[in-house]
């Protein structure tokens, strides 16, 4: 019984931590105030 | 002590295994995304190419052209999308701009493509455009899909404004990594006038009515690395003419563009190197940490059964079961 409840334990933390990884996401960011180009830039 | 140790190994060999699949198959599908603030630049150049002369109307060679290509990723409008389309969306702002040797502009053409973040699928929403026409593309622009696979895909091409197949053509080695690469062939088509002439005063619609037509052929090679489905080096062997009308004093077509457009060194070099970090990102998602948890899970269970044996077993001769008592009657 104790080895079932430890298995659920880990079972349910991965579960946990998953679901908050991908509900908390990556943050959008804001559109970057850098022009669309009309000359050669010298580098990248 | 050794049960408790135990118990502990088994929910931290359950939780690894468990989170193995749930890393690879539910969180990268939802994590790994194009972000929507992403902002890049490309330079591409054509040396000895050809290039119409719009002042006498003839095509000459010329040392090199330079395309300067933009994406601007639009935060606002993807939200925007976003609660409507109920998916995370990315709008880039695209500008191709085309430079001739004497660094005047040769055309330049502005467009909007809206895809899902997640899977590169165009999502249709208003503002989708290329060169301020409305299109509805299919199939994808720009960026293969994350995990590419060795196949056909879907391709837009924005001069034609119509979807052709890009064909898989086997795998390559560009610079250390292992690529697929692309090609496509645009078959000579009429396509319209860039709205933003080279010379002032000349628009789409003073040429339209001259009865000249703009064609347009070109084969498209881009080398793609698989894991991000980004492509790290891309060329064209691109060729335009104008046909027909008055405008071309009785010739029945000259060249406006000729010429085999490859990306610039400097620029190769970045995107290999941006790829290859990337690269690592994704693959921690879908190979590095799933098989490393699941592994590590294995040996933790294995860690887990040797304690509760060895927590089950007796401690020593002290311990061992009592010799039969003689029986007495």
């Amino acid at each position: 019984m104790r080895a079932l409840i430890a298995a659920a334990t880990g079972l349910a933390v991965a579960l946990a931590l998953v679901l908050t990884l991908t509900a908390i996401g990556a943050p959008a960011g804001k559109t970057s105030p850098k022009p669309l180009l009309t000359t050669v830039p010298a580098h990248p | 002590m050794r049960r408790r140790a135990s118990l502990i190994l088994l929910a931290l060999a359950v939780f690894c295994a468990a989170l193995s699949p749930l890393l690879r198959w539910y969180a990268f599908p939802r994590l790994a995304k194009i972000p929507a603030n992403e902002y890049q630049t490309m330079v591409l150049e054509a040396k000895n190419a050809t290039l119409l002369d719009y002042g006498s109307m003839t095509a000459r060679t010329v040392p090199k052209v330079t395309i300067v290509q933009t994406l601007k990723g639009d935060v606002e409008a993807s939200e925007k999308i976003e609660r409507t389309a109920g998916r995370d969306v990315v709008v880039w702002d695209g500008l191709s701009y085309v430079q001739g040797p004497d660094g005047k502009m040769v055309s330049k053409v502005p467009e909007r493509y809206i895809f899902d973040a997640h899977t590169q699928e165009p999502v249709h929403a208003t503002g989708e455009m290329v060169d301020g026409d409305q299109v509805r593309r299919e199939g994808i622009e720009f960026k293969w899909p994350f995990l590419t696979e060795k196949r056909d895909y879907e391709y837009f091409d924005a001069q034609t404004r119509t979807t052709a197949p890009i064909h898989y053509q086997g795998t390559r080695d560009f610079r250390g990594l292992e690529v697929y690469y692309f090609e496509q062939t645009v078959p000579w088509t009429k396509v319209a006038m860039p709205r933003t002439m080279p010379v002032a005063g000349i628009t789409p619609e003073t040429v339209a009515r001259t009865g000249t037509t703009r064609w347009y052929t070109t084969v498209r090679k881009f080398w793609v690395e698989p894991v991000t489905g980004a492509p790290v080096y891309g060329e064209e062997v691109h060729r335009e003419e104008l046909r027909g009308g008055t405008l071309l004093g009785g010739r029945a077509k000259v060249t406006a563009f000729a010429g085999h457009v490859k990306m610039r060194e400097d620029y190769i070099e970045h995107t290999v190197s941006v790829v290859k970090s990337n690269r690592t990102l994704v693959l921690l998602l879908t190979a590095y940490l799933p098989w490393g948890l699941l592994l590590l899970g294995a040996l933790l269970m294995c860690l887990s059964l040797h304690l509760e044996a060895r927590a089950r077993r007796p401690d020593g001769p002290a311990a061992a079961e009592p010799a039969p008592q003689p029986v007495t009657a």
